[in-house]
C-alpha cells in the first residue's frame, strides 16, 4: 500500500513553481520557468504557440513528468519528494483534467465516465458522497449542471457530439471537487458559441467546488473569461531558443 | 485491493464493447481447447477399450510372424495373418495338462464388410472381456449346426438381421467381394449383445462351416468343373485342416511363461505365442509416436489460438492508447494498465476454456455413436474432470503469459506518453 501523500489543504497556493528546468530526452530545455504561482481558486488563462511546451507544464504539475531541476509544489506539497506512487495517489486525490478530444472511455456509460475519479481515489469518492448523498447523485447534478441531460446520460459515449463529450470530461474532472482543474485545450474542436458557453459553465462549476483552474489555450481570445491571463512564452525563458 | 475490482470490472466492460472481437478470439480459443481435450479423451478411451476387449487370455497362438500383428487380427479383426497353423498343433498344444480350455479362431472371409470368424462352442463359454465379462445373446443360441452363425450386435442392428435370415459368406475380407459362397447359405441362429468390442463387428460361425464352403476351393480360388453342393459337404469328412490362432486359458497363469517357451521352440511348426497385456503394452510403444503427435497438433492449435488472441490485443493497442492515457490521468498507475490488457486476455482466455469444454460436450454426445460404431471406441458425455481443468488452467496462464507482451509495450506507452493522448 502507498501511503498517502500529505498536501496541506487549507495552503493559500494551489500551484508553485521555482526555477523549474526541464528537457525531453535528447531535446534542448522546452521549459525554464523562474515562477508562476496559482492561488486557490484562481483561474488561470495560460496560452502559447503550438510546440512552445504548455501540455509539457501540464504534465509536469500532474506529476506524470518530473522536472530536471527547480521546484514544484502543490497544496504546499513537494511533488519530487513523492515517490512515482505517491504522485499517482495525488493526482488522483487532487486534479482533475480535461483534454482536447477523446476524453471518455467508449466502453462506459456516461455516468460510469463520471465516477472513473472515485474510483481510483477514495478521496474523492468521500467528497462526492459528502455533497448529494451518493456518488451516482453527485455525477447526475454535476452533469445537469453541465448541460448534459438525463436523455443524453443514457447515450452511448461514443453517440454524443465533441460539445457534449466535453462537457461530460468537465463533469469528470469536477467530481469529488479537486484543488485543481487542469484544463488542455478543452474547447479547440468547438466552435465559438459553444466554447464561451462550455467555459461560463466550467468556471461556475470549478467556483462551486472551488477548485482553482489552469486553463491552456493558443486562443487569446477566451483569455479575458479568466482571473489573470498568462503567455507562457514570456515566462518560459527557454521558449526564445525554440523560437 | 479495491484497484482490482476496479480493473476487473474495467475490463469485463472493454470486452463486451468490442464483443465481436471478443467473440471471435474465445470461439478460436474455445475451437482449439476442444479438440486438445477430444484428442485426449479418445486417446484414453481407445486405450481403455483396447484394453478390455480382452480378458482372462492367458496365451494367444498363432503362425510365426510379428506379435503385434498377431494380436490385431486374433483379437481386434485388424489386418491378416501371414500363415495358418495344422490342427495337429493346435490339438496336441491344447491337450497339455496346463491348459484349461482353448478357443480355435479361423479368419478369412467375411460378410457385406464384417469378418466372418470361425470358432466353436467354447468361445462363447470362455471368452471375457472387460474383466470379467462373458458373451450373452439377445436372441437365440450359440450354433449348433455346420451352417449356423452368430451374429455380432452391431452385425444384426446394421444389416436389420433376425433369428432365421440366411446370409452368404464371401471369400476374402473386403466389403467389395464379389466372390461368394452363395452355393452354401448359413442361417442366423443367434445375435449376441453388445459388448463395445470389435466382437460387435463379427459374424461367428463353425469351424466345420468355414471347412464346407472351402471343400470345392483351392488358393482362393472355385475348382472347375468341381461342384459341392451343401448336402453333399455335410456328408463329408469336415474337420478343419488348419486354423488361424487360437486362444489359451491356462490352470495356472505361472504356467504361462512355460507354455509360451515351448510353442516359440515348437519342431513341427514355426509357431508364436503371446501373452496378450505383453503385447498390449508393446502395441502402445508403437502407437505413443502417433499419440504424441496427435497431441503436440492440437497443442499447436491452441497456440495458434492464443496468436490469434495476441494480434487481436495487439492491433487494438494502438487505438485504445488514448484509453490508457484518460486512466493515467485520472490517476491509474502504470501497472494498472498493464493488469487492465493482462486481465482482458485472461477473461478471454477462461471465457474460451468454457466454451470449449461446453463444446466438447455437445460433441461427445453427437460424436459417441458413430465412434462407437466405426471403431468399437466408447466416449461417455461427461463432465469436465481435473485433465480438462487443468488444460483451462494452463491455457488461461499462457494466456496471461502471452499478454504481458503487448501489456507491457503498453505499460511503457503509458509511461513515455504521459498525458499527452496520441492518435
Ligand atoms: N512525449 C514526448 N516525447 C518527446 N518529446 C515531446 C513529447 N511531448 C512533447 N514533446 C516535445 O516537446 C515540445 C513541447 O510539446 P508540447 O506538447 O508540450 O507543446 P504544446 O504547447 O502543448 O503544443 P500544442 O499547442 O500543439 O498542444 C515539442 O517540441 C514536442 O515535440
Ligand atoms: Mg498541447
Amino acid at each position: 500500500m502507498v501511503a498517502d501523500p500529505q498536501p496541506d489543504n487549507r495552503a493559500p497556493t494551489v500551484v508553485g513553481i521555482r526555477d523549474l528546468l526541464f528537457a525531453w530526452p535528447g531535446q534542448p530545455p522546452v521549459l525554464d520557468i523562474a515562477e508562476l504561482n496559482i492561488a486557490r481558486g484562481e483561474r488561470v488563462f495560460l496560452a502559447g504557440p503550438s510546440g512552445s511546451g504548455k501540455s509539457t507544464l501540464l504534465g509536469l504539475i500532474g506529476g506524470v513528468l518530473t522536472a530536471d531541476s527547480g521546484s514544484i509544489t502543490v497544496l504546499n506539497q513537494e511533488l519530487a519528494a513523492l515517490s512515482v506512487a505517491q504522485r499517482d495517489r495525488y493526482r488522483a486525490d487532487y486534479v482533475g483534467f480535461v483534454f482536447q478530444l477523446f476524453n471518455l472511455l467508449p466502453f462506459l456509460s456516461v455516468v460510469d465516465n463520471v465516477l472513473l475519479p472515485c474510483r481510483f481515489s477514495a478521496r474523492r469518492h468521500e467528497r462526492a458522497a459528502a455533497r448529494s448523498g451518493t456518488v451516482d447523485d453527485e455525477a447526475r447534478r454535476l452533469l445537469s449542471h453541465l448541460d448534459v441531460t438525463a436523455d443524453l446520460m443514457a447515450r452511448k459515449v461514443t453517440e454524443l457530439s465533441i460539445g457534449q463529450q466535453q462537457r461530460v470530461a468537465a463533469a469528470r474532472a469536477l467530481i469529488g471537487a479537486p484543488e485543481l482543474l487542469i484544463a488542455d485545450e478543452p474547447t479547440s474542436a468547438l466552435d465559438h458559441d459553444l466554447r464561451e458557453r462550455f467555459i461560463h459553465l466550467l468556471l461556475d462549476e470549478c467556483a462551486a467546488a472551488e477548485s482553482a483552474v489552469l486553463f491552456v489555450s493558443h486562443d487569446m481570445s477566451l483569455g479575458s473569461l479568466f482571473d489573470r491571463q498568462l503567455a507562457l512564452t514570456e515566462i518560459n525563458r527557454a521558449g526564445h531558443h525554440n523560437g | 485491493m479495491g484497484s482490482l475490482s476496479i480493473i476487473g470490472s474495467l475490463a469485463h466492460k472493454s470486452l463486451r464493447n468490442r464483443a465481436s472481437t471478443a467473440l471471435l478470439t474465445v470461439l478460436s480459443i474455445a475451437i482449439s481447447i476442444a479438440l486438445l481435450i477430444g484428442v485426449e479423451r479418445i486417446r484414453t478411451e481407445a486405450r481403455s477399450s483396447f484394453a478390455s476387449t480382452i480378458s482372462g487370455t492367458d496365451l494367444i497362438v498363432g503362425a510365426r510372424g510379428g506379435d503385434i500383428n498377431l494380436l490385431l487380427y486374433s483379437v481386434f479383426r485388424i489386418g491378416n495373418a501371414t500363415n495358418n497353423i495344422s490342427w495337429e498343433s493346435y490339438q496336441d498344444i491344447t491337450s497339455r495338462p496346463v491348459v484349461e480350455w482353448a478357443i480355435p479362431i479361423s479368419l478369412g472371409d467375411s460378410h457385406r464388410g464384417f469378418r466372418v470368424m470361425g470358432t466353436n462352442q467354447d468361445y462363447f463359454r470362455f471368452y471375457k472381456y472387460s474383466r470379467t465379462r462373458t458373451l450373452e445373446f439377445i436372441a437365440g443360441e450359440p450354433f449348433d449346426g455346420v451352417f449356423d452363425a452368430v451374429l455380432g450386435a452391431d452385425v444384426a442392428a446394421e444389416l436389420d438381421y433376425a433369428i432365421g435370415d440366411k446370409i452368404v459368406i464371401a471369400h476374402g475380407a473386403g466389403s467389395t467381394s464379389f466372390v461368394e459362397h452363395d452355393d452354401k447359405p448359413f442361417i442366423v441362429t443367434g445375435i449376441l449383445k453388445k459388448t463395445g468390442t470389435p466382437v460387435d463387428r463379427t459374424v461367428h460361425v463353425t469351424l466345420e462351416g468355414i471347412e464346407a464352403i472351402h471343400i470345392d476351393w483351392q488358393s482362393g480360388m472355385r475348382l472347375p468343373g468341381q461342384s459341392v453342393s451343401a448336402q453333399q459337404a455335410l456328408q463329408m469328412e469336415l474337420q478343419p485342416e488348419a486354423i488361424t490362432a487360437f486362444l489359451l486359458g491356462l490352470k495356472s497363469r505361472v504356467a504361462a511363461f512355460g507354455l509360451l517357451r515351448d510353442i516359440n521352440e515348437y519342431k513341427e511348426e514355426p509357431l508364436l505365442a503371446i501373452i496378450p497385456g505383453v503385447t498390449l503394452q508393446q502395441l502402445w510403444e508403437l502407437i505413443r509416436v502417433v499419440e504424441i503427435t496427435l497431441l503436440a497438433v492440437s497443442i499447436c492449435v491452441v497456440i495458434a489460438g492464443l496468436i490469434g488472441m495476441l494480434s487481436a490485443i495487439l492491433t487494438s493497442l494502438n487505438e485504445r492508447r488514448r484509453e490508457m492515457a484518460i486512466l493515467r490521468a485520472i490517476g491509474a498507475r502504470p501497472w494498472h494498465v498493464l493488469l487492465l490488457l493482462v486481465t482482458e486476455s485472461a477473461l478471454l482466455a477462461a471465457a474460451g476454456a468454457l466454451a470449449g469444454m461446453a463444446l466438447i460436450i455437445g460433441l461427445t454426445a453427437v460424436a459417441a455413436p458413430m465412434l462407437e460404431q466405426r471403431f468399437g471406441i466408447f466416449v461417455e458425455v461427461q463432465w469436465p474432470g481435473a485433465f480438462e481443468w487443468l488444460i483451462a488452467l494452463v491455457v488461461v496462464a499462457a494466456a496471461i503469459v502471452v499478454s504481458l507482451w503487448p501489456a507491457w509495450r503498453a505499460y511503457r506507452n503509458a509511461l513515455a506518453d504521459g498525458l499527452t493522448i496520441r492518435v
